[in-house]
This record gives structure tokens, C-alpha cells and sequence, in this order.
């Protein structure tokens, strides 16, 4: 008998070792991932993780109902389109409390909104909101009163029965204002401080392969009508940099490109990565989908945050991702998911960030989600800063901390491999670049490696070919003279042919 | 069992291709087992290629290389490429064996043979704008590799340049169709196979 529950403190006991205590991290309810040179999908530590959820009732202003935007104004307060209740919602930097915006005095009345679907706040606080349902964008002071109100573009370009129902809106330092519109396929509507429409930016091409051309002309006029129209995807999201740059996502059926950054004359100007073995990095999230069933199909990106120092991050309704890319397109981390945990996505409508944490606004649960920073996170966003702005030197640190926490990522290598082929020290630097698949820095670093070996050794080098030079010339000599001394066959020949 | 001279007659080949293959095809010069050894070469030189190109030339993900799989494959394409032309020749009035065919595909692999793990080396030296080099090595050899075939299978066959072309065209085709006739009669057998093997189950289960 007493050995028997010897036994069973022993078994316990082992059982209880084993209990090793869970941590946070690996409690994080989705998977946080990356794509690497060779476009496998590789597991990273979090880079991101859930940090509470914010509802209306839990603020004081009453439970949100379909919420559609989000957005954080310069002074930290986060402004919400809560769309089904007709109604801004300004919630405090520490999101416990806030006040609503349902109404504003418009010539003498009293106006409100109807499903506003969009907001924007300037840095003076100046609040633009896309009323939809009102056909209109109004735009208000900080104290409330109202500035202006955007309504009824007229321009050769725009049809007769053009309906204006603004979804989202952005203005720039020069107060232009940029709308998409339901329905619009021509692109961004820009209008100008006046609020006169001048123009769509950012139009996006159709491209018709040559299969569906064929196809096309096959089929008859019956079957060409119900067959779907090839028109441009519209707009989904917006933001906007410190220097006037919109960001705008668009839904791609294809997974190429869903985000664009437009410079102020409206052309695309966003990088796209080459460091991918197939030769240019899709800046549409993900590169692999299910074909058909739950989850299936390519990244549908529903809107972008401009994060600062280059880093803008896309959000995707279909599988609750969030894709967060440097300024040179290159894909940093990957985190997020559908479901109904606490930090999963229900119908992700928008997404922002303040400080260092992500909000993403659940149109569904009328929530919107906080995500924190890891210590994993942090680094490669104050690496990828001070890499945007040209402090290569300083960053390398930090991406040594990064390939401590995960020995897989490429940017760490190359940031240190740059740091190796500044210092002169070449060979380092080959190692790094060749780890980090950059074939660019590495024939750099490389064509300086070889040149020194060569100028190192030049001396030895001409040497042996002097001394083999030497050597051959005193071969053929002896050779020469043997002949001449045996008196064999050369001159024998001579002596027959002559 | 492998004569010197029947080793050392692949190189005779690649200078003389003409009367190489033409000796081949009449005086017996050519061995099956020299060709075969060939391909083998060539194969794993291919691989060796794949894994230890340098890093500037080298796209091929490391862990996509299993060599025995590729030495293989080369056998499997160098055999079914064979049988097609074979095929087609005997209907075309070619006048080679599929012995001769075979010598042919073997022994113009030489050049890659001989110029693969060279340029492999040379890729560990070069750096990114000097890849040419390295692409030009390849490319000759390949080059010089279909010239070869091409010739081969001309002189073998006794046929006509057009002609040769003509039927390396059809035995393209006829590859296809050998595979997709494999691809049937695997499927076929297969659902023999399933219908045995379910008539088993009932039998054991109703006993």
C-alpha cells in the first residue's frame, strides 16, 4: 500500500512538471505568420496581441449598431462612424468615456446625419463625415459648428443620375478632399477647398485576359449580357500620410494588388517588394487560399491604416487578417483571425492605430478590438523606423533582437549585413546578405571581397606567374638542347623532308 | 566489360557527329550501356547543378532538390522521348534501332555532361552583373546539345533535315499521347483493382 502511493506521488509529481505554465503569448487565439524568399509560410512569435474590447455600452454613449469607420485624431481621441444609430461617436484617448455627435446647426435648423459611413479628422480637428444616405460630406468644426457641407458634384464626367452617397472621406493638408463613392468605379472623387469636384484619382485599369476575350467572342449577345460586366473594382478604404499621399485599398479578385498609395496627381507610387523568388511580392496579403468553402479565395482588403515612417497595414474581411508592410513593400508580420474569441474578427470593417497599439472596428459585434504590441512587434517597427529614416546604423541592434526571437526573418539579416558591408568587413556582410536572399548587396559585398583578396595577394599571384613563365621557357631550352645533343629524330625529319 | 575505345568514342562524336552517328548506326561503335551511363551523369550533374549553383545564379529553393527523384525523372523523359521516336521513325521509313536512338539521346548529352559542374564552380565566383558568363557556359552547351541530337537522330534515321525536324514534331505529339495512355491504363487498372478488392471486402464481411 505504501508503495502504491509512492507510485502515485511520483506519477503526480511528473504530471505537475509537465504542467509548464502557459503564456500569454500562446494563448493568442490565431496564428501570427510570414511569408519568406521562398514564399513559404513560416510561424513567427506574436507580433500582436489581443488587448481588450471596447464596446459603446462599456463607454457610456450606448451600444454601437453597424459601425463602418474608425479613426484616431492627432490629440488621441477616436472618432467612430456608428452607422446604423445616425451618429459620430467621440470616445477619449483611454476609451472609458465619450460624447456623441448626432446633430449641427445648418442655416438656423437643425440637421443630422443619416448611416454615415465614413470619418476623417484633420489635425485641427476639423471632422469630415461621409453622410451617405444624405448624399453628402459635412464637415465640422471642432466646436460643432459647421464648416461646410460637400453635396451635389456636377462635372462632364459624372452621369445625369449620378447619386453622391459618400462611403469613406480623407482630406489632405491643403483641406482637398478625397470620397469614395458607392458605385463609383471611375475612382477617388477629389474636390477642392471650395468643395468643387475636379477629378477621379487613381483610376483602375481593367485588365481582360486574352482567354476571356475569346471567350467573349464566342458566346452570344444573350449569354455576353448575363455573363458579369468587366468594370474596375471600386474603392473599399482610406488614409492619408503626413504628406498628402492617399493610401487606398480596393477589393482584388485576383490577389495581386489591393493597395495603392496615390501621390496628389493621382498616380499609384506604392513599392512592391522584388525579395521573392517568384520576382515581385502581391500586395494583396495572402499568396495561398482555399478555392472554394469557408475562407476561401483571395485576401478581400477592406481597409489601410499609414502607420508612420513608411509602415502601413491592410486589413482582410475574409479571413480577419491584418498584412503590415514597410515602405518597400516588404511584408513584416501577419496576425489576426475570424471567429468569436476574444481578438477575432466577426466582419471587420475598419482598422486604425494609435501609439503602438491596433484598433479594428467589428461592424457585427459593434466592438471595436485593441491589439498590443509584442516586445517581437515593437522591434521590427522602431527597426523598419529607423531603417525609413536612413539611421541604418542604430537599427542593427535591434534586428539582432529580432533574429534572437525569430531566426527566419530576412529584413534582420539584410539590415546587419548592411551595417558588416559599411564597416568593411565583407565577408560578414556576404554571410548576412546571402542569409537574408539578397543577391543585390551580396555581389556588392562579394565583388569588394574578391578585389581584396586579389590586391592582397597581387604579389604572390604576378610572382607565380613569373616563376611558371620562367620555368617554361627553361623547359623548352633543355628540351632543345637534349634533342640537339642526342641527335634523334627532330633533325632526322628535317633531314627526310628536306 | 566497358572497352576503353567505347568509352572514349562519345568524345569522337561531339567533333565528328556525322560520321559518329553514322558509325554508330552501321559498324556497332555505339553501346547502350555507354548512353545509359550518360544520362545518369548528366542527371546528377543537373542536380548537383540545382543544389550548388552559386548564390547570385542559384533560384532553385534547396529544399525543392531530391536528387534520386531528378535522376529518375531524367531517365523516365530520356526513355519515353525514345520510345516516341521510335515509334514514329519505324512508320517514317527511319532506318534506326531503338538501340541507336537511345546511343543518340546518350551521347549528345556530353556537353552538358562535360560543361555542368565546371560552370557550377565558375557560379561561385561571379557576382551579380557578370552572371552572363555563366548563362552563355550553359546555354552553348545546350546549344551544342540539340545541334547534336538533332544531327543524331538525322544520321541514324538517314533522313533529311526537314524531314528530322518534321518527325521530332510528330514525336513530340506522340509522347503526349504515350502519357496520357499510361495515365488511362493506370486509372483503368486501378478501377480493376478497386473492384477486386471490393468484391474481397463483401465476401469477407457476408462470411
Amino acid at each position: 500500500m505504501k508503495r502504491r502511493s509512492l507510485w502515485l506521488f511520483i506519477v503526480i509529481l511528473i504530471m505537475l512538471l509537465n504542467c509548464t505554465p502557459v503564456s500569454a503569448v500562446s494563448r493568442v487565439p490565431y496564428h501570427t505568420y510570414n511569408y519568406d524568399y521562398w514564399e513559404y509560410i513560416y510561424y513567427t512569435p506574436a507580433a500582436y496581441i489581443p488587448a481588450g474590447n471596447v464596446s459603446g455600452t462599456n463607454t457610456g454613449v450606448g451600444a454601437f449598431s453597424n459601425p463602418q469607420d474608425i479613426f484616431t485624431a492627432e490629440d488621441g481621441k477616436i472618432y467612430v462612424a456608428d452607422t446604423g444609430n445616425n451618429r459620430i461617436v467621440v470616445l477619449n484617448p483611454d476609451m472609458k468615456s465619450g460624447r456623441v455627435i448626432d446633430s449641427f446647426e445648418n442655416n438656423g435648423k437643425q440637421d443630422t446625419f443619416k448611416s454615415p459611413h465614413g470619418v476623417y479628422v484633420t489635425s485641427d480637428n476639423k471632422v469630415y463625415i461621409a453622410d451617405t444616405e444624405n448624399f453628402r460630406v459635412v464637415v465640422l468644426n471642432e466646436d460643432g459648428s459647421l464648416d461646410r457641407i460637400i453635396s451635389n458634384p456636377t462635372s462632364e464626367v459624372l452621369a445625369e443620375d449620378f447619386v453622391f452617397s459618400p462611403l469613406k472621406v480623407v482630406a489632405d493638408y491643403a483641406e482637398r478632399v478625397y470620397v469614395v463613392a458607392k458605385n463609383m468605379f471611375q475612382g477617388i472623387m477629389a474636390f477642392d477647398e471650395n468643395g468643387n469636384f475636379t477629378g477621379f484619382i487613381g483610376t483602375i485599369n481593367v485588365t481582360i485576359t486574352t482567354y476571356e476575350k475569346i471567350w467573349r467572342r464566342l458566346s452570344t449577345k444573350t449569354q455576353r449580357e448575363k455573363q458579369i460586366q468587366f468594370i474596375p473594382t471600386e474603392f473599399t478604404g482610406l488614409d492619408i500620410d503626413e504628406d498628402g499621399f492617399v493610401y487606398a485599398t480596393n477589393i482584388d479578385a485576383k490577389g495581386k494588388q489591393s493597395v495603392r498609395k496615390l501621390n496628389p496627381k493621382g498616380q499609384d507610387v506604392i513599392k512592391k517588394s522584388k525579395r521573392s523568388v517568384s520576382g515581385e511580392v502581391p500586395l494583396s496579403g495572402d499568396l495561398y487560399w482555399r478555392m472554394q468553402g469557408d475562407y476561401s479565395g483571395a485576401s478581400r482588403i477592406v481597409d489601410v491604416v499609414y502607420r508612420g515612417n513608411g509602415i502601413y497595414s491592410i486589413l482582410d474581411i475574409n479571413r480577419g487578417r491584418i498584412f503590415t508592410y514597410d515602405d518597400e513593400g516588404n511584408l513584416l508580420y501577419i496576425f489576426g483571425g475570424r471567429g468569436s474569441q476574444e481578438g477575432t474578427f466577426k466582419n471587420p470593417a475598419a482598422i486604425e492605430a494609435v501609439g503602438d497599439k491596433i484598433l479594428v472596428l467589428d461592424a457585427y459585434r459593434g466592438e471595436i478590438m485593441t491589439f498590443s504590441a509584442t516586445r517581437y512587434g515593437n522591434l521590427i517597427n522602431k527597426a523598419v523606423s529607423l531603417r525609413y529614416d536612413g539611421d541604418e546604423a542604430s537599427a542593427v541592434e535591434l534586428w539582432k533582437q529580432v533574429l534572437e526571437l525569430d531566426s527566419n526573418f530576412e529584413l534582420a539579416y539584410i539590415g546587419i549585413g548592411k551595417s558588416y558591408l559599411a564597416a568593411g568587413d565583407n565577408r560578414k556582410a556576404m554571410e548576412y546578405f546571402r542569409l537574408g536572399m539578397d543577391r543585390e548587396y551580396y555581389s556588392i559585398a562579394y565583388k569588394r571581397y574578391r578585389d581584396d583578396i586579389l590586391e592582397d595577394n597581387l604579389g604572390y599571384i604576378l610572382t607565380a606567374v613569373v616563376v611558371l613563365a620562367a620555368i617554361r621557357i627553361a623547359v623548352s631550352r633543355l628540351r632543345k638542347v637534349s634533342a640537339v645533343k642526342a641527335g634523334r629524330r627532330p633533325a632526322a625529319c628535317l633531314r627526310r623532308r628536306s | 566489360m566497358l572497352k576503353k575505345e567505347k568509352l572514349k568514342y562519345p568524345f569522337y562524336v561531339l567533333f565528328h557527329p556525322f560520321d559518329g552517328f553514322y558509325e554508330i548506326r552501321h559498324r556497332e561503335k555505339g553501346s547502350v550501356l555507354v548512353a545509359l551511363l550518360m544520362v545518369f551523369l548528366f542527371g546528377l550533374s543537373f542536380s548537383i547543378n540545382r543544389r550548388y549553383a552559386g548564390f547570385v545564379v542559384n533560384f532553385v529553393n534547396p529544399r525543392s532538390v531530391d536528387t534520386r527523384s531528378e535522376v529518375l525523372g531524367i531517365f523516365a523523359a530520356v526513355f519515353l522521348f525514345a520510345c516516341s521516336n521510335w515509334s514514329v521513325t519505324c512508320l517514317m521509313e527511319g532506318e534506326g534501332r531503338f538501340k541507336d536512338i537511345l546511343t543518340v539521346i546518350g551521347y549528345s548529352l556530353l556537353p552538358m555532361v562535360l560543361t555542368l559542374i565546371p560552370a557550377t564552380v565558375l557560379s561561385w565566383f561571379i557576382a551579380s552583373n557578370e552572371e552572363g558568363l555563366y548563362y552563355l557556359v550553359i546555354n552553348a552547351a545546350a546549344i551544342f546539345t540539340v545541334i547534336l541530337m538533332v544531327i543524331g537522330i538525322m544520321t541514324v534515321h538517314n533522313y533529311s533535315f526537314g524531314k528530322t525536324l518534321i518527325t521530332l514534331f510528330i514525336s513530340f505529339i506522340a509522347l503526349l499521347i504515350i502519357i496520357f495512355i499510361i495515365l488511362l491504363l493506370v486509372y483503368l487498372l486501378q478501377q480493376v483493382y478497386m473492384f477486386f478488392y471490393s468484391l474481397y471486402t463483401e465476401i469477407i464481411l457476408k462470411l
